[in-house]
């Protein structure tokens, strides 16, 4: 009697176990902010939507490099010495200028490190920024739209027919 | 509160902070705040060629650099040395670059020597206050009172160097290494009439000998003869290359070994001359290469008749039966090679039996020979740094040295048995040209920091790794992090401040301008200077000059009046009776001769044989170790007539019970703080044994080791027996 109330005692312990286990896949575990603030609020959708200037005017290193780059201040400042120099937020740009301290943004687009994801090569093959970054123009603040997750990737890359081998990314 | 809510309680406390902790921030992204010039895209890498100078084998390197940032280096696959292949110590040279206690600007000392309380101050204070000690020295007319130490300086460096002095008017530039080959470049001008090094075509050969020569981790070139080992055992399809060792320490070398022959210490040359009579006795030597040479068998067998292999197995304590099938296979075999090394040459009779050792390569015609044994294509260096060394200690203890330069760190590489660390006590001003403060920085007046090897410019002449003259470039890779300035940089700054005779000799605005002048010399090709220009580029783009002139070509021939080896029997510091075991130091994997300690990444690198990391030790044979009581890990106490260390005990099957061995590098006072206080230094030690006045014996000390306690507090990565037993892992 004991041994059989011991058995079905281990058999609930690991199911208990194993329903974790799974919950703990499925589950995204998503657990970096989509839509963190930023220091200063800087709008996509006024320079990218209203303004329409091209995500590469400031993203400049997409086309070459691994990594898409973000303008550096004096960049920022180049324009908005003239350009509505009286707005707080813009004041804020030009404290940073002052005082001679780059702008710590927030980082929402992530992979880990042993993904190899160039942007060059995605600009090459002429997919769209949207297509991960979603309609980055119409975002007052840049707010994450994809899972980031493996099976994302491949959906993907089977659609375009690019390379599904391992050491595509994982290299 | 009731009990079954206390533990709901606190099991929602453990479940959220879990959950708390799985979450991680958000990281930051931080772009410029001006974008740089030119040539940086971010996320994308540059390599730049360079050579490596941690040790003087001179491999060539690429650097890849990433937002100006050196990331990784990595052989230089052109590069006739290490042919892509770098060692861990080449690839911790980055570390040198990022140490957190990297010296930022010229230091003064404040407080008493070797307190390290120093004060900063600017480059124009530090240099105005050596220029002013020089012209003290110029205006007394005691010009010689000022020396200069240096490591063992290769290509431009070491020219200029030696000009900058010749101009100042001092003869005393001492390059002191402990590990410098200056007995094989003795033995190559005794035997040869040549003071080059050799290159041993190691990738060729079918039957390799080596007395102690540890090629793969130190000897020499140790990238390329390693690679060169490979290739002589699988490189070819029907031959693999076969290879004994002879040292009374299984070093990683002799691990690699078909056989390995524990011979007696100091018995190596009498092993060798034993082979070498039998070889003669049996007609087994290469006629051919006797004749060339000048010499006759008979005579030679009659010069040899004291080495019989009744008394060589006795001096040696081999068998009889096993030296015999040794030389019988080494003369045998075409072509076999015999090399000598550092463990043979520091005993009291090591000059000669380096020369047995030749001698046997002689006999077995491996001179000039596919797979055996050429002139390196190295220039001659310094062959008797020794006696050098003597003389300067001499002369700082009479107080005839007013000012010392010092680049490197003698004090903790020179043993203290020479007296050097007490007489540069005496010497007034010291300065020291440090990127760390080392040991010697430590008892420094005047730190005027160099770059780090990554910020310089340079140019190296591989030591022992090629037949070819090959000429490797150094340059900076990233922009110095520091207000450092280049040791030869300041040389020159000093020299054109000095003027006079100092600035005619040194005209040169930098040292950069100086190496180009000394490349495009040594190219030749073009002579206008768009076209020089281009050229320069072109080297600097490949690493330096590498399908070069064929070295000094003369190859070896005995040389004819030169007497036969005749080893001695070797002499020891201490006494039998109450120092019974025989010491051993050897360049430690990591830290070659300690200057890789500061680099937290050789810290943590196992040591091939111990796999020891973070610490000395002392390896004592099983056998030794149960009779003295002695179990792995405990902490002993070593005793010479020199001086007592403690240290943790390793109990290693690997060596002669005779025998003990401590590895050289770790022991400093400074060095940053992944070095200092960490380990022991054994070269205190070491007592100074000097058959003659050109060489010290660091391998004919005699020790005695007893246990103090269980508490060796022995750091290792894996069991040296090969259990599944760790200290790290705790299984």
């Amino acid at each position: 009697m004991k041994k059989t109330w011991l058995i079905i005692g281990l058999v609930c312990a690991s199911g208990a176990v194993a329903a974790v286990l799974i919950v703990m896949y499925i589950l995204p575990l998503d657990v970096k902010e989509r839509s963190p603030v930023q220091p200063i609020l800087f709008s996509h959708k006024l320079h990218a939507g209203s303004n329409g200037i091209p995500c590469l005017y400031c993203h400049r290193s997409a086309p070459n490099s691994r990594v898409a780059g973000i303008p550096a201040v004096a960049d920022c400042r180049a324009c908005h010495l003239y350009i509505s120099p009286d707005s707080p937020e813009i004041k804020k740009l030009i404290g940073y200028w002052d005082r001679q301290e780059p702008i710590a943004w927030v980082r929402v687009y992530s992979l880990p490190d042993h993904v190899y994801f160039p942007h060059m090569m995605h600009i090459r093959a002429k997919i769209e920024c949207s297509a991960c970054h979603g309609e980055v123009a119409a975002m007052e603040r840049i707010t994450r739209t994809a899972s980031l997750k493996m099976g994302w990737c491949l959906g993907c890359h089977r659609q375009h027919k690019a390379s599904i081998d391992c050491w595509t990314c994982h290299i | 509160m009731k009990r079954r809510t206390f533990l709901q309680f606190s099991g929602m406390t453990a479940a959220s902070a879990l959950l708390a902790g799985c979450q991680s921030k958000n990281e930051k992204l931080i772009p410029y705040l001006i974008p740089p010039d030119e040539g940086v895209t971010p996320g994308l890498a540059t390599y730049y060629a360079s050579s490596c100078t941690f040790c003087p084998a001179g491999c060539g390197i690429l650097v890849r650099v990433s937002e100006g940032r050196a990331k990784k280096i990595e052989g230089n696959p052109d590069h006739p040395v290490n042919r892509g292949r770098l060692c861990a110590r080449g690839q911790a040279v980055l570390q040198e670059l990022y140490h957190p206690d990297r010296l930022q600007q010229p230091l003064k000392r404040t407080g008493p020597r070797g307190s390290g309380e120093f004060q900063k101050i600017s480059w124009a204070e530090g240099l105005g206050l050596l220029i002013d000690r020089l012209k003290e020295l110029q205006r007394e007319q005691v010009t010689d009172g000022l020396a200069m130490l240096t490591p063992q300086l290769s290509g431009s460096l070491e020219t200029f160097v030696s000009g900058f002095m010749r101009a100042f008017g001092s003869p005393r530039h001492l390059s002191y290494e402990l590990l410098a080959p200056d007995w094989l470049r003795q033995a190559g001008r005794e035997s040869f009439g040549q003071a080059g090094l050799p290159f041993y075509d190691l990738a060729e050969t079918r039957y390799l000998l080596s007395f102690g020569a540890d090629f793969v981790e130190s000897h020499l070139s140790p990238v390329q003869y390693g690679n060169a080992f490979g290739r002589m055992r699988q490189g070819r399809d029907t031959v693999r290359g076969h290879f004994t060792y002879v040292g009374g320490r299984m070093s990683l070398t002799a691990a690699s070994a078909d056989r390995w022959m524990p011979a007696r210490p100091g018995s190596e040359g009498a092993l060798a001359l034993g082979m070498a009579r039998l070889i003669l006795d049996e007609a087994l030597f290469d006629k051919a290469a006797l004749a060339a040479n000048g010499l006759r068998p008979e005579e030679l067998l009659g010069r040899l008749k004291a080495y019989d292999l009744p008394r060589v197995a006795e001096l040696t304590g081999l068998a009889k039966e096993t030296i015999a099938e040794v030389a019988r296979e080494f003369a045998g075999t075409r072509p076999s090679l015999a090399m000598a090394g550092e463990t043979v040459a520091f005993q009291t009779n090591g000059p000669e039996s380096v020369r047995a050792v030749q001698l046997l390569n002689l006999l077995a015609g491996n001179l000039n020979r596919p797979g055996g044994i050429y002139p390196a294509g190295a220039p001659v260096g310094p062959e008797n740094s020794f006696g050098e060394l003597m003389t300067l200690v001499n002369s700082m203890r009479a107080g005839q040295i007013k000012l010392a330069l010092i680049k490197g760190d003698p004090w903790h590489g020179i043993p203290p048995a020479t007296g050097f660390q007490a007489a540069l006590d005496k010497v007034p001003f010291i300065v020291s040209f440090s990127t760390l403060l080392d040991d010697t920085a430590l008892q420094a007046d005047l730190i005027l920091p160099d770059h780090a090897a990554l910020e310089s410019w340079g140019d190296v002449v591989p030591l022992a790794g090629s037949r070819h003259t090959v000429h490797g470039l150094m340059q900076p890779v990233v922009t110095p992090l520091f207000d450092t300035r280049q040791f030869p940089d300041v040389l020159l700054a000093v020299a054109s401040e000095l003027g006079g005779e100092m600035a005619a000799a040194l005209p040169h605005t930098s040292y950069l301008e100086l190496i180009k002048g000394t490349i495009s010399k040594r190219v030749g090709g073009p002579k206008k200077g768009g076209e020089v220009e281009a050229q320069w580029v072109e080297l600097l783009r490949r690493g330096g000059r590498f399908d070069a002139d064929k070295g000094p070509g003369k190859g070896y021939r005995w040389a004819a009046a030169s007497s036969l080896p005749d080893p001695a029997r070797p002499r020891f510091a201490g006494d039998e009776k109450q120092f019974p075991l025989h010491l051993q130091v050897y360049p430690s994997t990591a830290f070659h001769d300690g200057r890789g300690a500061p680099l937290p990444w050789l810290q943590q690198l196992p040591d091939p044989m111990t796999t020891v990391v973070w610490d000395s030790w002392i390896e004592i044979n099983p056998t030794t170790a149960a009779g003295l009581g002695i179990s792995h890990g405990d902490l002993v106490e070593v005793a010479s007539p020199q001086g007592v260390l403690r240290l943790p005990a390793v109990i290693y099957p690997g060596i002669r019970p005779d025998l003990v061995a401590i590895p050289l590098g770790q022991g400093h006072k400074g060095g940053g703080r992944y070095a200092r206080e960490r380990g022991v230094n054994p070269l205190v030690l070491l007592a100074l044994v000097e058959e003659s006045k050109q060489q010290a014996a660091w391998n004919a000390t005699r020790v005695r080791v007893t246990r103090i306690s269980a508490q060796g507090d022995l750091v290792a990565a894996g069991h040296p027996q090969g259990s599944y037993r760790s200290d790290l892992i705790g299984i």
